[in-house]
């Protein structure tokens, strides 16, 4: 058996590799260490809102900074990484070839990640993930917001060559004898979001090259006292940012499209329109860019158009579930651990998409904007949908990378707990937007419900605090001593394995 | 395939018509008038309606599945695709 972390190898040669699944258990590992320090500051933000006023960050700067550093960290050095480990193990894989179409250039993209995340932590910038201008222009301190300004800088750079070797990979080096339409739709998940990454990561480049030079004076891009316009910057930011939402969210239901025709054991419902769907959203994730901008002062029909864009990503996202509903409907389902993560998923997906289409329409969103609202829905896209996914397929892929079984008991405390701080966190946020409170904010009144609903989002957050911990334990205590698990049917589903055992790239 | 692109042209112009139709009735001449944020509202509520209803309907077929087609359930039987080994997945 050729296993990554069974068979021993020195760290270097892992770490040196240029061979698909090395760079891909790179990637891995590496998300889940950001996972975890993401979300530590995730929690030191929960128990400072815990109660009104100062508790234990000194000043409203530093929260700022725990924030900035906490969104950063999780969409670019969790999020995207772990689906990059999940595209670099099985995309090869699936397509039948021998390794990435560029397995160098796929190393080096690795390489860029560490150092852009490094000048992230190191800075500690404060002007949110979205780099507010005029204040990130004008007033925010450096060298941390120039750190992270070329730190994202890096990070985009490495996006971009992923997705070329991505796309080379899947359109140019598949098997003779696949057909594009046969390529399995984990890999389409890819393809798609890869070819969002091209299109919509070069403006954020530009973006960030305009702030820097106005940071620097030389420009007044952004700068109003300069004649610039902020609202631009929104423009450019939002232009790959939105996109970027379904860079993330493909392939996690990529990866939901691989568990649960499986533990269903049925085959999936429709290919075709698990493929559709992706192309489709693909596409519609351009036009909405703008509806994080309706109060900016936009025309009524600028704001219409953005408004329907938006709500054209419903038919898509209602297609994939639709899928999975149809794809369970008379299976014999299999609880375990990636099942119950992926059931989790959709359910949230369609909670948090119920709550994206009360966003897209303006008059709720006037309400809304700015607000714990906001915070909620997209927490619960990127929590409940994507990482849910994510963390399924690591539970699923586990004995594929280990040669190992999990802990399933483990597995599934985890999932559960999850679920339940999941829910407490971001649908309570959703309602205390409703009440009022702004998000970003270090301090608030003591409102007795605003009160009330910090301190149950706070419990969530500590109760999935608890169960990453669980996680953690998990994943290094069974990848060590956990079973050995039978590599051709790992979770006992009677079937073949994802793909043969024996299909697995020699290393190079 | 060709279905499910019929049914999406057939949706997209169901919705999209009427409603470019509301952003530009508001026409210039005098009797025209058309107020723009009632209309939004009334979009907004049939929206939220259409979303609460789909989203019940979705949900509570989503727990029946698991509950119906679980393994341990009485009535659970192999299927189709357990004889040949091959649940294809996405593959």
């Amino acid at each position: 058996m050729v296993l990554e972390l069974q068979k021993p190898r020195p760290v270097w040669q892992i770490m040196f590799s240029t061979h698909h699944t090395d760079v891909g258990l790179l990637y891995l590992i590496m998300s889940i260490a950001f996972l975890f320090m993401g979300g530590a500051l995730a929690l030191l933000i929960r128990a400072e809102l815990f109660f009104p006023g100062a508790q234990m960050i000194a000043d409203s700067m530093t929260f700022n900074r725990i924030f900035t550093v906490h969104g950063t960290t999780l969409i670019f050095l969790f999020l995207l990484p772990s689906a990059s480990a999940v595209g670099n193990y099985f995309v090869p894989i699936m397509v039948r070839y021998k390794d990435m179409a560029y397995p160098k250039l796929n190393a080096i993209a690795f390489w860029m990640i560490p150092p852009g995340g490094a000048l992230i932590w190191l800075g500690f910038a404060d002007f949110t993930w979205y780099a507010t201008p005029p204040y990130s222009i004008i007033s925010a301190p450096g060298p941390a917001a120039d750190m992270w300004i070329f730190g994202l800088k890096i990070l985009g750079i490495s996006s971009v060559l992923g997705a070329i070797n991505f796309i080379v990979t899947i359109l140019k080096c598949k098997h003779p004898d696949m057909s594009i339409g046969q390529v399995p739709l984990l890999a389409w998940s890819f393809l798609s979001s890869s070819l969002i990454v091209l299109v919509a990561i070069p403006t954020f480049a530009a973006a960030l090259l305009m702030l820097l030079t106005d940071r620097l004076g030389v420009t007044g891009f952004f700068n109003p006292a300069m004649g610039g316009d902020p609202i631009a910057y929104a423009h450019l930011f939002w232009f790959t940012f939105h996109p970027e939402v379904y860079v993330l969210v493909i392939p996690a239901i990529g990866m939901m499209y691989e568990i649960i025709p499986r533990f269903s054991r049925k085959p999936i419902f429709s290919k075709s329109s698990g493929i559709f769907a992706f192309v489709l959203l693909a596409i519609v994730s351009f036009s909405s860019w703008a509806h994080h901008m309706y109060a900016t002062g936009m025309s009524f029909t600028e704001k219409t158009v953005f408004m329907i864009g938006t709500l054209a990503a419903v038919p898509a996202s209602g297609m994939h579930v639709f899928n999975f509903v149809a794809t369970m409907w008379n299976g014999r389902i299999k609880f375990l651990t990636p099942m119950m993560w992926s059931i989790g998923g959709i359910a949230l997906f369609f909670s948090a998409g119920a709550g994206g289409v009360a966003n897209a329409a303006m008059p709720l969103d006037f309400t809304t904007h700015d607000t714990y609202w906001v915070v909620g829905h997209f927490h619960l896209f990127v929590m409940g949908t994507i990482a849910f996914g994510t963390i399924g397929f690591i539970y699923y892929m586990f004995p594929y990378v280990t040669g190992r079984m999990y802990n399933e008991n483990m597995g599934k405390i985890h999932f559960i707990l999850s679920f339940i701080g999941t829910i407490l966190v971001f649908f309570t946020q959703h309602v205390l937007g409703l009440y009022g409170m702004p998000r970003r904010i270090f301090d608030y009144p003591a409102i007795p419900e605003w009160v009330a609903m910090n301190q149950i989002a706070t419990v969530g957050a500590m109760i999935i605090g608890v169960s990453m911990i669980i996680f953690l334990i998990n994943l290094i205590h069974s990848s060590a001593k956990g079973k050995p698990a039978d590599i051709h049917d790992p979770f006992g589903l009677g079937g073949k394995y994802y793909y043969p055992f024996e299909s697995k790239n020699p290393h190079h | 395939m060709r279905n499910l692109l019929g049914l999406f042209l057939v949706l997209a112009i169901l919705v999209i018509i009427p409603t470019v139709d509301h952003a530009f009735a508001a026409g210039d001449e005098p009797g025209e008038y058309l107020d723009r944020r009632v209309l939004i509202w009334n979009l907004f509520f049939r929206m939220m309606t259409v979303a609460f209803t789909v989203g019940a309907v979705v949900s509570g077929t989503m727990i029946w599945l698991c509950w119906r087609f679980r393994e341990s359930h009485p009535k659970a039987t192999p299927t189709e695709y357990e004889r040949s080994g091959d649940f294809g997945g996405s593959a």
